[in-house]
């Protein structure tokens, strides 16, 4: 069994848990619905359905899903040692990091779709770029989730876990929440090449900190 | 009880050198060296002797602060205090991954866990079943999981006797097929006679008895 194939297996692993017991996707689903409309609410009709504010709200929505998701994920993990039972395998840290990356990739996809739908009902947006959005949404997606998962890992064994990881990944995670706002307001908006770099600076975005993770993950266990 | 035959498959010895585990500025290990032969070898000591972090050291979980661990032949099973299975799934799902991950054929685990008396639990979530219950399933991976080297924390809590019989079956197993098989317990039972090596550990140092 290679690599990759040990990480499928911890996310279908994930994914089954998840689907029985989704703890993780209630809470996250709950809450982006909620931060979407209260913010909306507080911004007005006229201002929350500007490109810049909506992204805005719209990302840090999923951000902030993003930890949830990752924070429930772990602490199903810790109950009865369960964690243990996969670190103690060849490989089983470095697949442990790269399966929840996957599972947590899945599960906020479903969170952000449900986000787009309530934001494009709610805010009545007009999208100039649709492929464009959906082009920054995938990556935005996968970019934020490499280093919420790294530093759940750091702070795992914690008590004030909850609190730390927001403290630790988010100032880490403002260049990529900057890329997802401008992306999104770009493709909103119509315009086609500033979005597509915003793209680009995402899959790097995305390609080194999932790298950096899949290094250091090992060690993060300890 | 069987002994371990001679031509036991293990080439060479699962160990610990000269090994110093420290948390939290406290030292749990202190120099500990240790080589585990096929065999049953058990490890007793009071309570916070460190017998877990021991075993621990030994299956890669406690990062070791000096000294070295070789443990060929792939990570051992190492079956903690708690079942180590994954809430939402159940005892059959747990399993199987585990298995799987080791690249080992998943096709034996409703047989262990029939062994076990679980053939009408395996496919419940295991959150749902009783602690001795989820106890046997996670004690049921010893039949599964054929590694060289096996460590048991406390395997007997939350066992009732019928169990207990069952443990005593599976280690048998483990020791015939040349296993060697390393149990930390506080309890003295009819499986000491059976043991090849006895160490008692305290304060962090280990003495054969």
């Amino acid at each position: 069994m290679n690599a990759l194939d040990r990480a499928l297996l911890v996310a279908a692993r994930e994914l089954a848990a998840e689907r029985r017991h989704p703890d993780g996707l209630v809470a996250a689903l709950t809450f982006t619905g909620l931060l979407v409309l209260t913010e909306s609410l507080a911004f007005g009709p006229g201002q929350a359905r500007q490109p810049g504010v909506a992204s805005a709200l719209f990302w840090i929505a999923i951000l902030f899903a993003a930890t949830l998701i990752a924070s429930r994920s772990f602490d199903r993990e810790l109950e009865d040692d369960a964690i243990d039972a996969v670190l103690v395998l060849d490989g089983g840290r470095e697949a442990l990091y790269a399966g929840k990356l996957v599972a947590i990739w899945v599960v906020l996809t479903i969170v952000a779709l449900a986000a787009a739908v309530l934001s494009l009902v709610l805010l009545d947006l007009d999208v100039a770029l649709a492929g464009h959005l959906a082009l920054i949404g995938v990556l935005g997606i996968v970019a934020l989730p490499p280093v919420v998962v790294l530093t759940t890992l750091l702070a795992l064994r914690v008590r004030a876990r909850v609190a730390l990881v927001p403290i630790l990944s988010f100032p880490i995670l403002i260049p990529q929440l900057v890329a997802c706002t401008q992306g999104a307001t770009a493709a909103l908006s119509g315009d086609a090449s500033a979005a597509l770099g915003w793209a680009g600076l995402l899959a790097a975005f995305a390609l080194v900190y999932g790298t950096l993770g899949l290094t250091i993950a090992p060690a993060a266990f300890d | 009880m069987r002994r371990v035959p001679e031509n036991a498959a293990v080439p060479e010895n699962a160990s610990l050198n000269d090994v110093t585990v420290v948390f939290d500025d406290r030292t749990i290990l202190r120099g500990i060296s240790l080589a585990l032969a096929p065999g049953l070898t058990l490890l007793r000591g009071p309570n916070g002797a460190g017998k877990t972090t021991l075993l621990r050291a030994l299956a890669g979980l406690a990062p070791l602060a000096r000294g070295r661990r070789s443990v060929p032949g792939g990570q051992p099973l190492y079956i903690g205090h708690r079942p180590m299975l994954l809430r939402g799934l159940t005892a059959r799902e747990n399993l199987a991954f585990l298995a799987a991950f080791r690249g080992q054929v998943a096709s034996d685990v409703a047989g262990a866990l029939r062994k076990w008396g679980l053939g009408n639990e395996m496919d419940r979530p295991v959150e749902r079943l009783s602690a001795g219950q989820r106890r046997r399933a996670s004690l049921a991976r010893i039949e599964i999981e054929q590694v060289p080297l096996v460590l048991l924390d406390e395997p007997f809590a939350d066992l009732d006797s019928d169990a207990l019989v069952r443990l005593r079956a599976a280690i048998n197993t483990a020791l015939v097929r040349g296993q060697a098989v390393l149990m930390a317990t506080h309890m003295h039972h009819e499986l000491d006679q059976d043991a090849t090596h006895r160490y008692v550990l305290d304060d962090g140092a280990l003495r054969e008895v």
